[in-house]
């Protein structure tokens, strides 16, 4: 038998997911990341994209995230996430939607960030490819 | 003495009122049934993100390095108050509640010299600080179109608090709503919302030194208008749990007075009836005693 760990998707209106996990695929800020159990404790800010999660059978289970924290401390990895969809459910036009608002951001004169946005719109084409 | 006519036209007038207000309370219970599970289910999140804030806030302290979001609003001369308040009113006190704790921080405020600034959500708050504070207003929300309150409601507020935070138009903001208690008792209470301190007491014993990916004051940059967010969103649904409880109190004591009113009334009219019947009986005996 592997190790497990909790696992407990968040999001603010709602909890997506809740159960013993032995992996989970993070889309992290600065690259992907494999949490197993027993990782060391981290908080790391999650880029608009997949995560993937396994029970132990099989199969995975995959959910796209507009973007979050995870934190890893003591075998308990809680993930909140701004929107959380499961992976079945995906529509393209969903994300194809995010990226046209990220793009009328983009426009508006006053935004600061330009940099961020653009990032993101990247983030969100990269996660349209893979739906 | 009003005549038959007019008692009974009032008891007709008071018995709709009672129709109305039994209606409102029925309503507002409804509503507040379903504020209350929403307040429930937005409750995890909230909490795992105040965990990883004061994690964050208190691991960042041990490196040093000063964020623009953190510190503990002392010596501060611009003050942000952020007074939530519903869109309606027929709710009890709900309203002027809030706006008495609110007027009575910007009398506190005042006398110490600081400049006040105020922020309104929800129409009624408005209304009523209007009179008094109208130079000090700087924005206001409405939310009679949200027939249920969202996170992205939650995040347009919190971004335009944040950006002006960031303009410098202010230093310290505070929120004002309503804490659900119970369905009968609301308190009226405030906090802090920027600048986010660190509490002491919150790094406990479980001192665990997080991997932070990337550096902690980018994590914070990117997490505490999350958290304003959540704060806000929280703060809303309080509210509008609060508002319904209110509301429903409220209606009930209205029935309650209906139906004492009617009940007199009716009295008042089963006598007057009599006394017509009375005089009557008496005319005709005194006619027939005549004869």
């Amino acid at each position: 038998m592997t190790n497990k760990f909790e696992l407990s998707i968040i999001s603010a209106e709602s909890k997506v997911f809740e159960g013993k996990v032995e992996n989970i695929l993070v889309p992290g800020m600065v690259g992907d990341f494999l949490v197993l159990s027993n990782h060391a404790p981290c908080i790391s800010s999650i880029r608009p994209g997949f995560l993937e999660f396994s029970e132990g059978t099989s199969d995975k289970q995959r959910y796209f995230v507009s973007g979050g924290i995870i934190e890893v401390n003591n075998n308990m990895v809680s993930v909140l996430v701004d929107s959380a969809v499961s992976g079945d459910k995906v529509v393209k036009e969903d994300i194809s939607n995010l990226i046209s608002e990220v793009d009328d951001r983009l426009s508006s004169e006053d935004t600061v960030n330009k940099d961020d946005l653009g990032l993101r719109k990247n983030d969100l084409e990269e996660a349209l490819k893979q739906a | 003495m009003p005549s038959l006519k007019d008692l009974k036209i009032r008891i007709d007038s008071v018995k709709s009122t009672r129709k109305i207000t039994k209606a409102m309370q029925m309503v507002a219970a409804a509503k507040l049934r379903k504020a209350q599970e929403s307040a429930e289910r937005g409750r995890p999140y909230a909490e795992k993100m105040r965990d990883i804030v004061s994690n964050l806030a208190s691991s960042v302290k041990n490196v040093a390095g000063d964020n623009k979001f953190l510190g503990d609003g002392n010596d501060c001369n611009k003050f942000l108050l952020i007074v939530a308040t519903a869109e309606r009113g027929l709710c009890g006190g709900f309203n002027s509640s809030i706006v008495k704790l609110a007027k009575s921080r910007i009398a506190e405020l005042k006398s110490q010299n600081k400049e006040v600034k105020i922020l309104t959500i929800g129409k009624k708050g408005r209304e009523q600080l209007n009179r008094e504070f109208e130079s000090l207003f700087i924005s206001h929300v409405d939310l009679s179109n949200e027939r249920n309150i969202t996170i992205d409601t939650a995040r347009k507020i919190s971004m335009d608090i944040i950006s002006r935070f960031e303009n410098g138009e202010y230093e310290v903001a505070e929120i004002f709503y309503n804490k659900f208690a119970s369905v009968i008792s609301q308190i009226p209470s405030s906090y802090k919302l920027l600048p986010v301190s660190i509490n002491e007491k919150e790094s406990d014993a479980s001192n665990v030194s997080f991997n932070f990916e990337p550096d902690e004051d980018e994590i914070l940059n990117e997490i505490i208008p999350k958290s304003i967010a959540t704060s806000i969103f929280s703060v809303l649904q309080e509210n509008a749990a609060s508002e319904q409880g209110s509301r429903m109190a409220a209606m009930d004591n209205a029935t309650r007075n209906a139906g004492e009113m009617i009940d007199k009334l009716t009295i008042d009219f089963n006598r007057s009836r009599q006394a017509a019947i009375t005089n009557e009986l008496i005319e005709i005996i005194s006619g027939a005693e005549a004869l």
